[in-house]
Formats: structure tokens, sequence, C-alpha cells
């Protein structure tokens, strides 16, 4: 039986990441069957920060993908530089090889992580920005680690099976066949305690009063009818950082009227005045 | 292993595939499960994928392993539990004797019904001073000196750590809110109409068209001139038809209006109009149905490829419908019925569905909402409805 001290490389958090004790043997359960591991939440979760998280804690490059809803398949696994060749082939000056095409192949984020030396994370974020084909024939690449440059008939293999973790915003499923290739699981929003430490790992020094005067105001905010664009996480700090830096602030300000800083915790006008009339 | 677990999933409608349980199987036999908390998590990311169906992995997981960990365990089954349990101590009476904090020989001393006494207040002893400590007597017994065993090897997290076991956490059913059942809300309702788009070229010209600049190229002997493209931008026309007269509509005011936020925030070419009930001749710009008034009849002139959506409950008196002069307001001479200016709607527009707030299962009790749905598709206004909906519209016929 393995057990957690002889496998080799266990993740378990990172210097500027709280991790969720389930969140942690989710990821390590993926990354021991290689499987690509699919995180749904909403907006401010710290989906994106698991990614660089565990590149962090496992000492592995990350390399980033951000999907496009225009974007197509190939852009991510290779980009076939014609241009380029073209006028290279008009103005002999380049001192590349106009009829080795293999010189104007540029690989993508897929190819960039399978071409890599070493095991590294690859992050897909926001993959529900594409359409379901982009993300059928994504898996299918990612299943079979393998993929074919068509111009020059060239098979590139991943060197290393990557640590792949993919993030999607959308409140509706993905297809059947995409989401049966992955693990999946939704990160809930931070309650109180699971905030608290958040705000402890990224502000040392922030006199308790005030971290709990911020969080009782924050989750009292994010109750607040109508709101559109709830504040997340990274408002949350971002604010915390505002009240900081201001030398006028004092903790009396959060009790009494008016809110400091509206603007960083929400984005939108009606949002504002919502908060700051309930 | 756990093959019954698994068909109670199907049963109670999660998804769940027979590969994804070979999985499963695959990361037991590795030994990456240590413990039931373990084995709560890895079995609902690896065969739930999708938070709607959280709440139900809960409520089966819960019913499913109640018996292993034994939350609320009487006297009476506990003092059985620990008579099952002798036979198998007494085999090694040394381990025993230090499991309950007595000497070897004390504990020969013993009979077998001072013994499970003397276990039963060490038990209550433990309970008291941790709580949840009662945990480990369900394990059957294979683990009595009562460490807690759920995290072997114990995994180091930076986190908080739930003191609670999996039956516990999955009888909190902290994932009701996402559960399928639910209501649609506002947010599902955006994500639902996303799909609904017409792709045309539009704006300025920066997309190189590599073709088209290559036979360009060839046909300047080799002098390379660049073509551009336009991008490719969202073009599609869309009418929304809102019944927003009655009391009948009343109850749905609020998802109306959430579809009505998200078709303007989605469509750059979308008009709504207002009817009551059901559509005559004419139709109305303005909510209130009094000043900008539309004829039908003019719709002809619009693209065919124009989307039109209608959403109203269909649900009114019959004559309304079927009689040429059953509009119910005074003043509103009508020459036709109803059912022909719909059906002239649906000729006109190829994709047209109709959107019913009400659950399907009463549909068929109202004999309009039937009318209506032959001359429409007819879908419910929930997200699978929606969804249906907007794949109905983007079809090519």
């Amino acid at each position: 039986m393995m057990t957690p001290e002889n496998r080799t490389a266990k993740f378990s958090g990172a210097a500027h990441y709280v991790l969720d004790e389930e969140l942690a043997k989710i990821v390590n359960i993926s990354m021991a069957l290689e499987m690509p591991l699919l995180l749904k939440g909403e907006p401010g979760t710290g989906k994106t920060m698991l990614a660089h998280a565990i590149a962090e804690s496992l000492h592995m490059p990350l390399i980033i993908l951000n999907v496009k809803s225009s974007m197509k398949l190939v852009d991510a696994l290779y980009q076939y530089d014609t241009l380029t060749r073209l006028n290279d082939s008009r103005f002999a000056d380049s001192g590349r090889n106009v009829s080795n095409i293999e010189e104007y192949i540029k690989m993508g984020k897929i190819g960039q992580a399978f071409a890599a030396e070493k095991k590294v994370v690859l992050l897909i974020d926001e993959i529900d920005k594409a359409d379901t084909d982009f993300q059928d024939d994504m898996l299918d690449i990612l299943d079979q680690m393998q993929f074919d440059i068509m111009e020059i008939d060239r098979t590139v293999k991943a060197k290393n099976r990557p640590v792949i973790i993919i993030t999607s915003n959308a409140k509706k499923d993905l297809s059947d066949p995409f989401l049966g290739r992955c693990n999946f699981h939704h990160i809930a929003f931070p309650d109180r305690d699971m905030m608290r430490k958040i705000i402890q790992v990224h502000f040392p020094d922030l006199n308790k009063d005030l971290a709990s005067a911020c969080l009782e105001l924050f989750y009292r905010l994010r109750d607040v009818r109508g709101v559109e664009k709830k504040p997340a996480t990274r408002e949350l700090i971002n604010w915390v950082r505002a009240l900081q830096a201001d030398p006028d602030f004092n903790i009396k300000q959060l009790k009494s009227s008016g809110i400091p800083f509206l603007g960083v915790l929400f984005k939108k006008s009606t949002d504002i005045y919502l908060a700051s009339h309930h | 292993m756990f093959i019954h677990f698994f068909y109670s999933l199907r049963d109670k409608g999660i998804p769940v595939t027979p590969t994804s349980f070979l999985r499963l199987q695959k990361a037991l036999g590795m030994g990456l499960i240590g413990s039931l908390d373990d084995f709560y998590s890895v079995t609902r990311s690896l065969l739930v994928k999708s938070e709607r169906y959280f709440d139900i992995y809960d409520q089966a997981f819960a019913v499913a392993f109640r018996g292993m960990a034994d939350v609320e365990a009487t006297d009476v089954e506990l003092a059985e539990a620990v008579k099952a349990m002798l036979s198998e101590w007494l085999k090694d009476p040394g381990a025993m004797a230090e499991a309950l904090g007595l000497t070897e020989s004390q504990v020969r001393k013993m009979t077998p019904d001072e013994l499970v006494a003397h276990f039963l207040k060490r038990l209550k002893e433990q309970t008291e001073a941790h709580h949840g400590g009662n945990k480990w007597i369900g394990t059957h017994g294979t683990s009595p000196t009562g460490h807690s065993g759920t995290h072997p090897g114990g995994m180091r997290v930076g986190g908080e750590s739930r003191n609670k076991s999996a039956i516990k956490v999955a009888m909190e059913r902290r994932y009701r809110d996402y559960s399928q059942s639910g209501p649609i809300t506002a947010s599902q309702m955006g994500e639902a109409l996303k799909r609904l788009k017409n792709l045309k070229p539009a704006g300025p010209k920066d997309i190189v068209n590599i073709d088209e600049t290559i036979r360009q190229t060839m046909r300047n002997a080799g002098e390379i001139e660049i073509i551009f493209d336009r991008r490719l931008a969202d073009r599609l026309k869309v009418k929304l038809l809102i019944d927003n007269g009655g009391w009948s509509m009343e109850p749905y005011v609020e998802i109306v209006q959430a579809l009505f936020h998200y078709a303007q925030f989605q469509f750059k070419e979308l008009e709504i109009y207002y009817f009551h009930n059901t559509i005559y001749s004419r139709i109305w710009h303005d909510p209130e149905r009094y000043q900008k008034v539309v004829r039908v009849e003019e719709f002809s002139r619009l693209d065919p490829e124009t989307r039109l959506i209608i959403v109203g409950d269909a649900s009114m008196a019959p004559y309304e419908l079927a009689d040429p002069h059953g509009a119910i307001y005074v003043g509103q001479n009508e020459s036709k019925p109803s059912l022909h200016y719909l059906k002239y709607l649906a000729g006109v527009f190829r994709h047209a569905v109709w959107l019913n707030p009400q659950p399907q299962d009463y549909w068929y009790h109202t004999w309009t909402v039937r009318q209506i749905a032959a001359i429409f598709p007819m879908f419910e206004l929930s997200l699978d409805g929606l969804e249906k909906a907007v794949l109905r519209l983007m079809s090519k016929n």
C-alpha cells in the first residue's frame, strides 16, 4: 500500500494559498490517477490560484492557456506562421530555410506543456468560453497526450504528462464526454473561518478586531439583495489593502455610517448604490 | 467494491458511468483512499461531475454509510457491538488491557459482562472528552485503541480541517443550493442564452486571410499582398414577445424579468413586445400596452432569420384563442381568432419558440396550452427548457 510518505510529489498548499483539506485530497488523487481536474465555482473562490499554488509547492513550471471564445484548438497546440514564411520566400534574408516548414512552427500552450523537458502544471483557464467541439477535441488530445502537426507530418508526444487543472465559471454543465474524462470539484465560497485564514495569510500583521470587523461587513454586504456582482475574495483582499493604506482610517468608521472604498468591493454603480443604502 | 453504492447513485438519477466506477476501483487498488472521509471526497470527484448532483450524492452517501460510522448509537447497540468484539479481543488480552487502561491480571479477573460494562464506561468518558470519539466503535472494532483513524498518514494542510466525519458532512447537505430541482437563477439564464448567436463578419478588417493572401500574391507574381477580413461577430436578431397581463402570469414575474434582463444583455438586436394572454392583430412596444402599437402583419417584412421568442403561460379561456371576437378588452375589435395570428407568426419565422413558465406537468390539463403547443414548439422556462429552446432556435432547419 502506498502511504503518503513514499509518494513522491504531494500537494499540501503554498505560501499564499489556504488549502481546503477536501480539495487537497482531490488534487492528490487527480495527480495519482493522472487525470485532469475540472474546477468550478463562483469567481473569487481561488480556482486559478490553485494552479499557481500547485506549481509553486511542487516546483513545477506553470503554463497557462487562457481560453477565448474565438479560439481554435489548433491555436492551443501550435501555430504555423505562414505570413513570415511567405515573407521569407519573397525576401530571402532572414536566415531561415524557407523549404523547412519546421522553422515556421511555433508551439502553442498545450504544445509547450507537451514539449517541456520537465513535468509542468498546465492551467486551462475558463474552458467554458470555448465551444463544445473545442472542449471535446482538447480532452481527446489530453487523453492521448499527443497531437499531429499536419504541415510537417510530425507527431508531438508529451515527454511528461502534465498536471492539468481546468477551470470553468459557467453555471451550466460542460458536455458529457468532457466531464467523463475529468475529475470534478466544485469550490464553494469560503465560509468565515476559512476567509479569516485567507486574510491572515495575506495580512499577517492585521489587527484581529479590524479583521473581524471587515469580515463581518464583507459577509453582510454579500447578502445585500439585488446585488449583481457579489464581492469575492479578491475584492476583500484589495479592500483590506486599501483600508490599510489609508492613514486616516480607523476601525470606528466601519461601524458608523459610511463604508470607505466601496468601489473596491463593488464594480457596478447600481451595486454600489444598493450596498451604500442597505 | 461498493457496487451497491454505485447503483444507488444511478438510481437516484446521478449520471454515473462504468468508466468512472472502474477509475474508483483503480484508486482504491492503488491505496489512495485510506478512510471514509477520503472515500467521500474522492468518490465524489470521480463519479459526480456537476455540483447540481452534490446534494443527491450527500443524501445517498449518508444512507449508504450511516451504519458504518455509527452516528447515533444507542447503548444497547453499543453493548452488542462490544460483545461481538470481545471474542476477537480475547485472543490478545494484552492489547485489550492496554486499550481499556487496565493491567492484564485485572482483565483476567473480570467476567465478560463486567468487561462490557467497564468498556462502555470508558467509552462514555471518551465521548465526553472529545466529541465524535465514539466513531471508532462502528468500524467493527478493528481499532479498539480509539485512534480516530480518519486520516492515516495525516495530510498536512494549511487550511481548515473539518473535525467531522464524512457522514456528518454529507448529512449537512451543504450543496442543497446547487441541486437541480432548485429554481432557475438569473445567471443560469445568462449562461443558457449565451449559446444563442449568429456569427457574421463585422467590424474592422484586422484578420489575415491566408488563402486569399497567397492567391493574391501569386497573381502579383510573388509581390506580397496581404488580404484582411472582418472578424466574426454576433448579429442575431431577436424578437421577444412577453405576456405581461393578467393574474395568471403574476407568479412568474421575477423569472420573466430575469430572462428579459439577460436577453437585453446578450442580444445586440433585440426588440421586446408585450401582449395580454394571447396575440391578436396588434401587440405593443410599451409594457402598459397603451401607446406604441405594432401591427402583427408588419412582421412579415422582417428578416425571416429573426428568432422569435414568446413568453407566456398560454392559459386562458378557450374562446380567447378560438373565437374571432375573443379579445377580452373593449374596443379591441378583431375579425380573426387569435389562433390565426399565432399560425401566421409561426409561418413568418422559421425559428420560433414559446417559453412557458408553468411546469410542464400542468400543460396538458389546459386546452389552450395544447392548442398553442401545436403551433409553436413549447418549452418550460427552466434551465433545461431554456437550453432545449436555444438548441431549437439555433438548428438549421
